[in-house]
């Protein structure tokens, strides 16, 4: 473990645009805050699609995989918390550790979704009684379209998520990030947390809510 | 507060944090197979998100002078 820094931030130290690295900071947080908001939308609309296609119905989903892929997900939100608390603080291998795992668990988590959840193999089999691949298609109406596009759209972000963990971890390799100043790593567990926030209410839209439908 | 004990307290909020998550969600769970209610489950994503957004995306940091 590295030793932890105790000096602060370098707020009057000036940035590439000339700003003071603390002006510089503000507006990074704003804009990707803005970016989230942004961002809500396409969800919003996908969530709203939902509710007016499925009404008061659900489909036929497991529920195991549904809760194991949540907890999957919370799991690596946690260790991206860690990654970026080990940034902030000097510990080098808390950083290393929780950035590498989780893009390990979000990976799980998209094979997940991937593999299991859409099939995309055509397997079956089940594990000690439990159902491990889906049977759902795009081409099964509301039901399918609406679970195609929900987490689809939401896989899409979990790869990007996981292609900027990895991005911070191997820069982190290199000794890029101080307690001073760590940036890219802030933005990308905000940016992994945004995307467990979507989940925590696609799940209980996708899998919890409603009557289902055989 | 010196910094091995903000450092401490840091992580002992993530794990705080993962825990009551956790719990809400098999509460979301048990939640859909008794009762099933649309307006129980829409609350518990609302607080775990409000929960995520405060401690794991430090929201407030947006309107703090806070810096690295």
């Amino acid at each position: 473990m590295s030793a932890v820094t105790t000096t602060h931030a370098p707020a009057h130290a000036e940035t590439q645009h000339g700003l003071p690295y603390a002006q510089q900071l503000r507006a990074n947080r704003l804009g990707l805050w803005l970016f989230c908001f942004s961002e809500l939308f396409l969800f919003g609309a996908l969530l709203a699609s939902r509710f007016v296609l499925w009404g008061n119905t659900r489909p036929d989903l497991s529920q195991v995989m549904g809760l194991v892929a949540t907890s999957v997900l919370l799991l690596s939100s946690f260790f991206m918390y860690r990654a970026e608390m080990g940034a902030a603080h000097g510990d080098r291998s808390k950083f290393l550790s929780g950035a590498l795992l989780a893009a390990a668990l979000g990976t799980l988590f998209f094979i997940m979704v991937v593999v299991l959840e859409w099939n995309v193999f055509g397997l079956e089999g089940n594990l000690f009684g439990v159902e491990l691949f889906g049977h759902l298609t795009p081409a099964d109406g509301v039901y399918g379209g609406i679970f195609f596009a929900m987490t689809g759209m939401h896989a899409l972000h979990v790869l990007t998520g996981v292609a900027l963990i990895l991005i911070i971890w191997w820069n982190g390799r290199r000794g890029r990030y101080t307690p001073e100043s760590h940036w890219g790593v802030e933005a990308t567990a905000i940016y992994w947390h945004f995307v467990d926030v979507v989940w925590v209410f696609f799940y209980p839209a996708l899998y919890l809510m409603g009557h289902l439908v055989q | 507060m010196d910094i091995h004990e903000r450092k401490s307290a840091a992580y002992r909020l993530g794990l705080i944090t993962l825990l009551v998550l956790a719990v809400l969600t098999a509460v979301e769970y048990f939640v859909s197979i008794y009762t099933g209610s649309l307006i129980l489950l829409l609350i518990i994503a609302l607080i775990k998100a409000a929960i995520i957004v405060n401690n794991f995306m430090h929201i407030t940091r947006l309107w703090r002078e806070e810096s690295h």
